[in-house]
């Protein structure tokens, strides 16, 4: 009983479905980078590359049933939040001083 | 386990924090003067402590997550040097004046980023050590909040910063998926013992770590974001990203690729290999029609960190040991090259062109000389510190059958002699200097410039023993592995 519970439990969600929502998401955020030019939804899509990176690790952590995966996707949790509330912070920042939001018009910086 | 090796990040850290508490104390003076302070003598603290542990074993503290060998060690003390400059450059800034707390504050989170990258046993505490330097610089370079260029150079840091993160803890995520673990040590052993080096698994994540690197170290094509940044940013922190991000990048490089994924050896040489031509090509190229002397070093900084990519490329001992002592010499040219620019950029306005050094040697022959030997051994002139690194070098590339790398490092030198020549020559052209003001350049800056060219000198006059010392850092990570 205890064995098929366990058996159960194992085979919940199979592998590859890990790998497949991550990859998706990853590429989601890199066409979201690539194409979107409001600070806000360029920084949702760095969101998603690091929310790729959860659910990759999460899966390998269950692949390879140890913990390594899982402490890692905490870190990363936290990481996250804090870009983001200095993402918005400097969001605030600029769009006091130019009530604009689009980083084709930072044209003061040329690279 | 033995967690008194990590005194010299947890003192950093630590003094980071209590800085930026001391920065909002209600009598004015002290919090102008106490952050700074407390910082200098944090890092000197820090200094001495990696001293003090030198000669001791390798140790790993924290269940492997925290190795302290020589090499951790070795780049302990350069970053605090780096952050004692930062410090003493910014002493006088007069933008900082009310932000002393978080001036110094952050530069010391920073720095002890920096060091836990260098001291990371885990691709975990790799990460943590990457984004803790990298988000306090994104608010260190937006710190001038009424200056719409650093807003800008901080909100383009950060995205572009961001963005190379994810791609670096991706490939970092995976690297895990391939070898079941974090460890860094066991890595190498998963990798080599396995037969999955040909799978795709390992193959993707080496391709996302090496663009999530080199963003970080501004190599092409991920460089993009480097002159801006450089640019808009506050003058001292530049010369902070400049040194102290790039030793940090090229920390995680050896960390991750000349120990632990050493057994991909035939995976990742090609690639790094094209990586470090391309930079070292473009950056020179770029550098050489920058009118500003910040967009100028930026890019320089970008052909740097090319000629250092390519003792990555080589994947051995010596080259290793030819990074760290490089990264000694970058650091004491480029600290002495921007001590410069900070001191200029407060007496005139657009002080950091090219142009405001016209005439310094003549009108003030030490700061002339400081500028003359930063640039001439930034360009590799013999005997100077940065001939003997490059030397090392593509001395490391040709050992290890990459001499068409070493010769595309020199043809770089060579073009680079076309903007840091340019410099010494409208530094010492004759004619009015561009309008002399009766400011008195504060004397830490002074004393930066002075010490970072006595630098230049030294590491060169003193080569030998500091490349001992490199290569006991470095032969204690490759020992593991008998190439």
């Amino acid at each position: 009983m205890n064995a098929l519970a366990h058996a159960a439990a194992v085979t919940g969600v199979p592998h590859s479905s890990y790998i497949g929502l991550s990859v998706l998401l990853f590429a989601i955020g890199l066409f979201g980078v690539a194409r979107r030019r409001n600070p806000l939804l360029l920084l949702l899509s760095v969101e998603l590359l690091l929310n790729a990176a959860n659910v990759a690790l999460i899966g390998f952590s269950r692949y390879w049933n140890n913990s390594d995966g899982q402490i890692f996707a905490l870190v990363v949790m936290v990481v996250a939040a804090a870009e983001v509330v200095i993402g918005l912070g400097l969001v605030v920042a600029v769009f006091r001083q130019r009530r604009a939001l689009d980083v084709d018009e930072m044209t003061e910086l040329r690279g | 386990m033995n967690t008194s090796v990590l005194t010299p990040f947890l003192i950093v850290s630590g003094a980071g924090v209590l800085a930026l508490l001391l920065g909002v104390l209600p009598a004015r003076r002290a919090a102008r003067m106490l952050p700074t302070a407390t910082g200098i003598v944090a890092l000197v603290a820090a200094i001495i402590m990696s001293r003090v542990q030198w000669g001791g074993p390798d140790e790993t503290a924290l269940a492997s997550n925290y190795l302290s060998d020589r090499f951790t060690l070795l780049l302990d003390s350069i970053l605090a040097v780096i952050g004692i400059a930062v410090l003493l450059l910014a002493w006088r800034e007069s933008s900082s004046a009310d932000k002393r707390g978080e001036y110094a504050g952050l530069i010391l989170l920073s720095v002890a980023g920096m060091m836990l990258v260098a001291a990371a046993g885990t691709t975990i505490v790799l990460f943590l050590g990457i984004e803790l330097f990298s988000v306090s610089l994104y608010i260190l370079c937006a710190l001038e909040t009424w200056r719409s260029r650093s807003l800008e150079a901080g909100l383009k840091y950060l995205i572009v910063g961001a963005v190379g993160s994810g791609i670096l803890v991706y490939g970092l995520a995976l690297l895990y998926g391939a070898t079941g673990t974090t460890v860094l040590s066991e890595m190498q052993h998963a990798l080599i013992d396995g037969d999955m080096l040909r799978d795709p698994l390992p193959i993707a994540a080496l391709t996302m770590i090496v663009v999530g690197l080199g963003f970080k170290a501004s190599a092409v094509p991920f460089h993009m974001w480097t002159p801006d940044v450089y640019d808009g940013a506050p003058t001292p922190i530049t010369a902070f990203m400049a040194t102290g991000t790039k030793v940090a990048a090229f920390a995680a490089f050896i960390r991750l690729f000349s120990d632990s994924l050493l057994g991909m050896f035939d995976d990742w040489r090609l690639p790094v290999a094209i990586l470090a031509a391309v930079t070292v090509i473009i950056g020179n190229i770029a550098a050489l029609l920058q009118p500003g002397m910040k967009r100028m070093l930026a890019y320089s900084g970008v052909a740097q960190a090319g000629y250092l990519l390519i003792g990555i490329a080589a994947g051995s001992v010596a080259g290793v040991e030819a990074v760290l002592y490089y990264l000694l010499a970058y650091t004491a040219m480029t600290m002495a090259a921007f001590a410069v620019v900070v001191m200029r950029e407060r007496e005139v306005l657009d002080g950091d062109q090219i142009g405001a050094l016209r005439g310094i040697g003549r009108s003030r022959p030490m700061m002339g000389v400081v500028l003359t030997l930063a640039m001439l051994s930034l360009a590799g002139f013999p005997p100077l510190a940065g001939f003997i690194g490059k030397f090392m070098l593509f001395g490391a590339a040709v050992d290890a059958d990459l001499t068409w790398l070493a010769i595309v490092g020199a043809v770089g030198s060579m073009i680079s002699l076309g903007y840091y020549l340019k410099v010494v020559a409208v530094a010492w052209q004759s004619g009015p200097p561009v309008d002399d003001t009766t400011y008195r350049t504060p004397r830490s800056v002074t004393i930066v410039a002075v010490v970072s060219a006595a630098a230049i000198v030294l590491v060169a006059l003193f080569a030998d023993p500091l490349l001992t010392l490199c290569s006991d850092a470095a032969q204690g990570l490759i020992g593991t592995i008998n190439r």
